[in-house]
């Protein structure tokens, strides 16, 4: 950013050198003396040299010398009291630099925003009205312009530079959080690694050890919920991935499968559909027996997001739906339908003795 | 097959614990550990050496991804078969290493017997299934039939270098839908063989073609990628 405010200050004065050359070239005649007049346009063509080379490099870029800057522009401004009779001063005639005096007060603004703008701004001003003497309405239209340069130039800059900050803030914050995550990820990988290890081996020596092997096997999808839960806390444009509210539910005795990609809906859906599969796990633990397991499938076809949920558990007959009502069952059923018919889902029960009870929960996209 | 004698076992674990402890495991049971090795250029050159039935692999390896591991395993010896195993089980570094050619995967928390058989049936070129891997596939077989860009993750490979559906995307018959849904929610091959009143060994076929079919276009789609990049 400061890089092409520099440039750009180069080459306005490249510009305005050129322009108070082709002033100078048609209006010596006229000169008092006009030998002075091509000794200013040759101070201008070396102070331009100069200032250009010393601001393509940052350290060139000195307060003394942005100071010179605008101190060898007012001086050439004043010299036009020298150099121009002042029948034609008085006419209008422009100063010798022109609006090459301008540059400095540029070069003021980028280095020193709004605040350095405007005072390089009063000190070329000052240097215009002592020149004149007078102050006419076209000294009065430059002296806005010069102001504006100054004022509004060193303001985009500032804002400029700020933004620039900004982002380099942010790109830093997230290359530290990115590494942050690449460690954990390491850690939280070895420490299940261990985890399974004692839960396995631990199961197979039984006694005592087993009881370890549980607590590690607890401790294993406490610390695999926690991992995978962790991506669904970061919502993507106002929407919830459906898959990592879902794969904390995994654990011993029950088994998440989802796509690869995040499962993207927005926020009720997505919680309801979470909140009546966890209803139905629950229902699982409660009733379908000790040794029951249960699977949640996840599947997404584009147009509706459907969750199952089935255990291998006691199961009932259709024709026995008022023993499963009496049992409880039916009531957390009834549950599930209402939190997904707020959502405008569905959810549906199938149960076949010794096959288990499937719970079907449905919400469409569109 | 003719016994555990001839079934030798590459395994490449970046844990020594893990590793020494599994293949101490499998040689208790009777196999033969080829070998071992801690990460994947190592697993490469003791493949080459010693040349393995079967390689039981970590996904998170320090030094290349699970995907990439097996595509060279499988370049070096088209016959090795690779069993994925891993402990935190991203769900997409997952996916990358069945459709580079894995023939099975198994999470770390599963019981060292289920281990064991899934080490046998993988020797003998049978897919080893978890209903966590079914849920995978067939979301990969939905992502391919909406034409879909692939999910945020997919980092190696030509499929995530942005470029449009392939003309002739795998598919998907109704039956093997039908049996990865139940794979997927839990049921054994026999209950499913009862259910839809088939052989355990067509619901075996059918699960394993969703895999073989997804590894091809995979295939397919790094040799078109490659042409396009002027890869020879």
């Amino acid at each position: 950013m400061a890089e092409q405010m520099w440039r750009v200050v180069a080459v306005f004065r490249v510009v305005t050198l050129v322009y108070a050359a082709v002033l100078i070239t048609r209006d010596h005649d006229s000169y008092s003396h006009p030998a002075a007049g091509w000794l200013a346009l040759g101070v201008m063509a070396a102070w331009s040299a100069i200032t250009i080379a010393a601001y393509s490099r940052p350290g060139g870029r000195q307060t003394w010398l942005v100071c010179a800057d605008v101190a060898v522009a007012a001086g050439l401004v004043l010299s036009t009291r020298l150099i121009v009779p002042a029948s034609q001063i008085n006419a209008g005639a422009p100063t010798i630099p022109s609006s090459w005096a301008a540059s400095s007060v540029l070069a003021c603004a980028v280095a020193g925003g709004p605040a350095g703008g405007l005072a390089g701004a009063s000190v070329i001003i000052a240097a215009d009205i002592v020149e004149r003497q007078a102050l006419p309405q076209g000294t009065l239209s430059n002296i806005v312009l010069v102001l504006i340069a100054g004022g509004v130039g060193g303001y985009i800059v500032q804002l400029g530079l700020r933004a620039e900050a900004a982002a380099d803030r942010a790109a830093r914050l997230e290359a530290a959080i990115a590494e942050r995550e690449r460690i954990a990820r390491g850690i939280h990988d070895s420490v299940l690694q261990v985890l399974a290890l004692v839960a396995t081996r631990g199961r197979e020596l039984g006694g005592e050890a087993a009881e370890l092997a549980r607590l590690a096997g607890e401790q294993e999808s406490a610390l695999r919920s926690l991992v995978s839960g962790a991506s669904a806390s970061r919502p993507e444009g106002g929407l919830v991935d459906l898959a990592g509210l879902l794969e904390p539910l995994g654990g011993s005795r029950v088994t998440v499968s989802c796509p690869a990609g995040a499962v993207l809906l927005a926020d009720p859906p997505a919680r309801a559909l979470a909140a009546a599969a966890g209803e139905a796990l629950d229902n699982v633990r409660r009733h379908a027996g000790d040794e029951a397991r249960a699977w949640v499938l996840v599947e997404d076809d584009g147009a509706a997001v459907t969750v199952s949920v089935r255990d291998n558990g006691l199961g009932f007959a259709d024709g026995r739906l008022a023993e499963a009502e009496a049992a409880g069952r039916l009531g957390v059923a009834q549950s599930i339908k209402g939190r997904m018919r707020d959502v405008g889902g569905t959810a549906c029960l199938r149960s076949l003795p010794g096959q288990g009870t499937e719970v079907e929960l449905c919400v469409r996209r569109f | 097959m003719s016994g555990d004698s001839e079934l030798r076992v590459l395994v490449v674990d970046d844990h020594p614990i893990w590793r020494h402890s599994v293949a101490a495991g499998l040689e208790e049971a009777g196999c033969v550990v080829a070998g071992t090795a801690g990460d994947g250029a190592q697993a490469l050159r003791v493949a080459a050496a010693t040349r393995p039935g079967v390689v039981l692999l970590d996904l998170n390896l320090p030094d290349m991804s699970g995907a990439e591991v097996t595509r060279r395993l499988l370049a070096g010896d088209p016959g090795i078969r690779v069993l994925i195993l891993s402990a935190s089980g991203e769900r997409q570094d997952v996916l990358d290493a069945m459709t580079a050619g894995a023939t099975g995967y198994l999470v770390k928390s599963a019981q060292f017997s289920e281990l064991l058989a899934a080490v046998r049936s993988t020797a003998a070129g049978e897919a080893v299934f978890t209903p966590g891997l079914a849920g995978l596939v067939l979301g990969e077989y939905r992502r391919l039939a909406a034409g879909a860009e692939p999910a945020a993750g997919a980092a190696s490979g030509p499929a995530s270098a942005g470029r449009p559906a392939s003309p002739a995307q795998p598919r998907l018959t109704e039956r093997e839908t039908e049996v990865l849904r139940l794979v997927a929610k839990g049921m054994t091959y026999p209950e499913i063989a009862a259910l839809l009143v088939l052989s355990p060994r067509t619901v075996q076929n059918h699960v394993q073609n969703t895999l073989i079919k997804l590894q091809l276009h995979n295939k397919a789609q790094l040799v078109r990628y490659a042409l396009e990049q002027g890869i020879e």
